[in-house]
């Protein structure tokens, strides 16, 4: 039985094609982000609760309240993670430890988001 | 109403219900908000074979609302993200089933209702945490609605080609037979 039509291969490459393209912007966005100061911004429902520093040596732990939710974050070693969340998915626990300017940890169910930033310096800026 | 469609329609809504209430069990390999295996559209788009997408839509709203209530989700975050990914995907799905069918197979019709509903699920969730950033999971999740839609569409597909034909007839039709 043949089912997949021209169409539909077309249809899936094209498909392909673009999420390998986005794949490809994501990462490229990583390795050419900016190399100044690093912070990670934690915000709740749109609104920037606290920014923190990432740098070696800098340790921090921070519970974020969204009404009866938490979300525990941990900052050490530069790096930023939630270590433990009241969410049903878990996808903000298991996305684990990031640390380049970029990269985001989500938690939809308790509307967390943590957004790395990378800020340079004035005399970064002018270097270049 | 015809009595057979409704008793059928009303058991589609069962599965679908299950199916969504299922689907949120499983775990995924990959943690990246708004991910689905997207099982009910296989009964959403059986549905608009069926009846059209208007029945679709109703089918696919009361699943929404019945797997919510059961899931424990009911107008949370994951409720308006999945009842708006649903009525998207759904509405997408009758368009492209009407105008488009010969042409592009229901395998393609389950990929395009799935990149559709992942698409719509990531656009509400960007709304409800504000934050655009989240647009760059869209690649991810097209990448998986491919291969969740071809699942899905084969899975259909099989269902239609082994399903008896007289099954959807009208009630009054299978008397007279």
């Amino acid at each position: 039985m043949k089912i997949l039509t021209k169409a539909d291969v077309w249809l899936i490459i094209f498909l392909l094609l673009f999420a390998f393209v986005g794949i490809g912007l994501g990462l490229s966005r990583l390795v050419t982000s900016g190399s100044g100061t690093l912070s990670a911004q934690i915000s709740v429902g749109g609104k920037i609760m606290q920014t923190v520093p990432l740098r070696e040596g800098y340790r921090q732990e921070i519970e974020v309240k969204n009404g009866d939710h938490y979300n525990t974050i941990e900052i050490n070693y530069g790096k930023i993670h939630i270590r433990e969340a009241d969410c049903p998915d878990q996808i903000c626990v298991r996305s684990g430890w990031i640390g380049i300017a970029t990269q985001q940890i989500v938690c939809l169910p308790n509307r967390v988001v943590i957004n790395i930033v990378a800020t340079d310096s004035d005399l970064d800026g002018i270097a270049r | 109403m015809d009595i057979r469609r409704m008793v059928l329609l009303a058991f589609f809504v069962a599965i679908a219900s299950v199916l969504h209430v299922v689907e949120a069990w499983l775990p995924l390999p990959f943690p990246v908000p708004g991910i689905k295996l997207g099982l009910a559209n296989v009964v959403s788009l059986l549905v608009i074979s069926f009846y059209g997408w208007r029945a679709a839509v109703v089918v696919a709203v009361l699943r929404v609302m019945i797997g919510s209530l059961f899931g424990g989700t009911i107008f949370g975050p994951a409720f308006a993200m999945s009842m708006g990914g649903a009525l998207v995907s759904t509405m997408v799905m009758g368009y492209t089933y009407q105008y488009h069918r010969p042409t592009i197979s229901v395998v393609g019709i389950s990929i395009i209702g799935a990149v559709f509903h992942n698409a719509a699920q990531i656009v509400v969730a960007a709304l409800l945490v504000v934050s655009a950033g989240l647009l760059w999971y869209l690649p991810y999740l097209i990448l998986f609605a491919v291969l969740s839609g071809t699942g899905t569409g084969f899975t259909v597909a099989y269902i239609l080609a082994k399903m008896p034909h007289h099954f959807m007839a009208k009630s009054a039709d299978i008397e007279k037979s």
